[in-house]
């Protein structure tokens, strides 16, 4: 998709025969590289500089020296013995891959109900999700919280999962997804005497696979991320990376090396998913139907 | 699309079947009306054809009511009360007070004040920036944009959290890049005016790369035959620009403009409890931050949700407003 979008993307412009145009054009094109490129520079350096800071040795931690020589790995060493990171990787991938999964089922049937049927009260249902988003977390955080704490998941890693279940984005972007399946196949399954779950599994979902991986990959990066709800959860664990780099974050004379380390850690997994899986990931939001 | 919507549509055919059978079947209709019985199974059948999608989006709409709108409908009713979090001690029902209260304290107007800051500073990232990018990726080629295009999207993926802790570090007033690069002495996250600036900067940074990409959607679905038919007929290229693409992508921009308004506090919140607290002296505390503050920094549980519900209450209006002046002044393709 990456490589379609930049085909409609490229200018339309016929290059003129005439030498002036041509070298402005050249111009343009060049002034377009520089801006786009020092940009693009700029977005990265605090990344870079987070990676770098955490491979120096102790003592070059303030060094400019844009290039991190010698490479040493003593403040992860420190890091992961101050952490436990092993079980802080774990516990956060349990509870992305959890939420990510949970949204990408219940946005897949809301999604699904929504493309496939024309029924009463159609919009009004479809504005009950989108208008969540009207509803921020600090609105809800206190009847949620008391309730977590009634059933008894205050402090654990459910406690996070549970209210996260529903999205509104995967509802709206799943139910453009099924509107893209071909009429013709739903029909013909109908046609089969299949019925509409049978239909979901066996015709619908395995036309949007695709779609439903990079919609997946982008709701687990959410969920990875996510602060608020776990931050509130579970106070007296701290048992998300999130949370574990929080703790590492002193107001006054912080462990720069070990704390670039804690959360160059908590941000490898998701970086690395985004490189393996980039074309995809904009792919399927590039496709999301946000037009 | 009409087709396939109408897929098994229960409720478009049953009313279309009455008449229908009555005007062909006239002979068979005294029957029919004399007995009541299937009258009752029609409708039978009719519910349980009719109940599919609504099977289908039960799951979604049960952990929506239970978890967004019930803890909704309790913030109303928690705002008419005062109430310190503590289960031993009883809410105490005050009427109208918490609203009262909160429009008397100086911080509430002060944190409305803040709040506009943050949107309007971080407009040139959600908007401006976006958009010279998405112009500019067109005259850049082949793999090079797609370079450009994953370097600005990534900040994106770093956790609230972690860049947090980066920008702590870069703005560090001894050893922080930023300072020593610069030449800058400043002291960005304890004095008032750089720390709101950070905050903005830092936001922006993050979402920077989502509203570029969004705005990459919206210029991928303009049809390129509108410039193509423009620069046959003289048009330069920054008439073209102007005249034909920004007007096609107004709908792209409203909905980046609407994002903004209702999430920017919202996306600067881990950044602010991490960073700076809402100081210093409150210079950062904008309207979600002073939410959290009432609940769980002064446990006071009312005033929050009576501060909540004016939030709820403001975004929303606004929301509808931008969306209608939308609807109206937007440009659409066809």
């Amino acid at each position: 998709m990456t490589r379609e979008l930049l085909e409609v993307l490229t200018p339309v412009h016929t290059p003129s025969s005439s030498a002036v145009a041509h070298r402005e054009s050249r111009l343009r094109t060049a002034a377009g590289h520089l801006v786009l490129g020092v940009l693009g520079v700029g977005c990265v350096i605090p990344i870079y500089w987070l990676y770098a800071t955490s491979l120096r040795a102790p003592e070059d931690v303030y060094s400019l020296n844009p290039f991190p020589w010698p490479l040493s790995g003593a403040s992860y060493a420190e890091a992961w013995d101050a952490v436990d990171m092993p079980r802080l990787l774990l516990n956060t991938t349990i509870m992305a891959a959890m939420i990510a999964l949970g949204q990408l089922l219940t946005g897949l049937l809301a999604g699904y109900a929504f493309a496939a049927w024309r029924f009463r009260f159609q919009n009004a249902l479809y504005l009950v999700f989108v208008a969540t988003w009207l509803v921020p977390f600090q609105v809800t955080m206190l009847p949620n919280y008391v309730l977590l704490n009634q059933l008894g998941t205050l402090n654990t890693v459910l406690g996070v999962i549970i209210p996260n279940l529903c999205s509104a984005l995967a509802v709206i972007m799943l139910r453009s997804h099924v509107r893209s399946v071909p009429f013709e196949l739903l029909e013909a399954a109908r046609m089969d005497g299949r019925t509409a779950w049978s239909t979901l599994w066996t015709v619908v979902v395995p036309n949007l696979g695709p779609a439903l991986a990079a919609l997946g990959v982008l709701l687990f990066v959410n969920a990875w991320n996510e602060y608020f709800w776990p931050a509130l959860v579970l106070q007296r664990t701290n048992a998300v990376l999130q949370l574990g780099l929080r703790s590492f974050m002193g107001t006054e004379g912080n462990d720069w090396g070990p704390l670039m380390a804690t959360a160059g850690s908590a941000c490898l997994p998701v970086l690395l998913l985004y490189l393996v899986l980039q074309r995809r990931i904009v792919d399927g939001f590039v496709r999301s139907g946000l037009k | 699309m009409t087709e396939l919507r109408e897929f098994p549509a229960p409720d478009a055919h049953v009313p279309d079947l009455g008449p229908t059978s009555r005007t062909f079947e006239e002979v068979a209709a005294p029957d029919r009306v004399s007995a009541p019985a299937p009258v009752r199974l029609p409708l039978r059948t009719r519910l349980t054809r009719a109940a599919p999608p609504y099977l289908f989006l039960l799951p979604g709409l049960a952990l929506l009511a239970v978890w967004v709108y019930r803890p909704l409908v309790t913030t109303v009713q928690l705002s008419f009360f005062s109430w310190n979090l503590l289960p031993t001690s009883p809410a105490r029902p005050v009427g109208f007070d918490n609203y009262v209260r909160l429009f008397t304290l100086p911080e509430f107007p002060a944190a409305l004040g803040r709040t506009a800051v943050l949107i309007l500073g971080l407009l040139p990232f959600t908007l401006v920036v976006p958009t010279v990018v998405g112009l500019l990726a067109r005259r850049v080629r082949g793999r090079a944009a797609t370079v450009y295009q994953a370097l600005v999207f990534a900040p994106m993926l770093v956790a609230p959290v972690a860049g947090a802790a980066v920008w702590q570090w870069l703005l560090d007033p001894g050893g922080g890049l930023v300072n020593r690069v610069f030449g800058t002495t400043s002291n960005w996250l304890q004095e008032p005016g750089p720390a709101q600036l950070a905050i903005i900067v830092i936001t922006g940074w993050h979402v920077l790369g989502f509203a570029t990409l969004v705005v990459a959607a919206g210029l991928a679905g303009i049809d390129s035959e509108y410039s193509a038919a423009a620069s046959l007929d003289g048009a330069t290229r920054w008439q073209t620009t102007r005249w034909i693409t920004l007007p096609l992508l107004s709908p792209t921009l409203s909905f980046l403009l609407l994002m903004t308004l209702l999430l920017a506090a919202q996306w600067s919140f881990p950044l602010v409890n991490t960073l700076t607290h809402g100081g210093p002296s409150g210079a950062t505390t904008n309207v979600y931050y002073l939410l959290w503050d009432y609940a769980f920094g002064s446990f006071d549980a009312g005033l929050g949700a009576a501060a909540g519900m004016i939030f709820f209450l403001g975004f929303g209006l606004l929301a509808l407003l931008l969306v209608r002046l939308t609807e109206r002044l937007s440009f659409h393709d066809s």
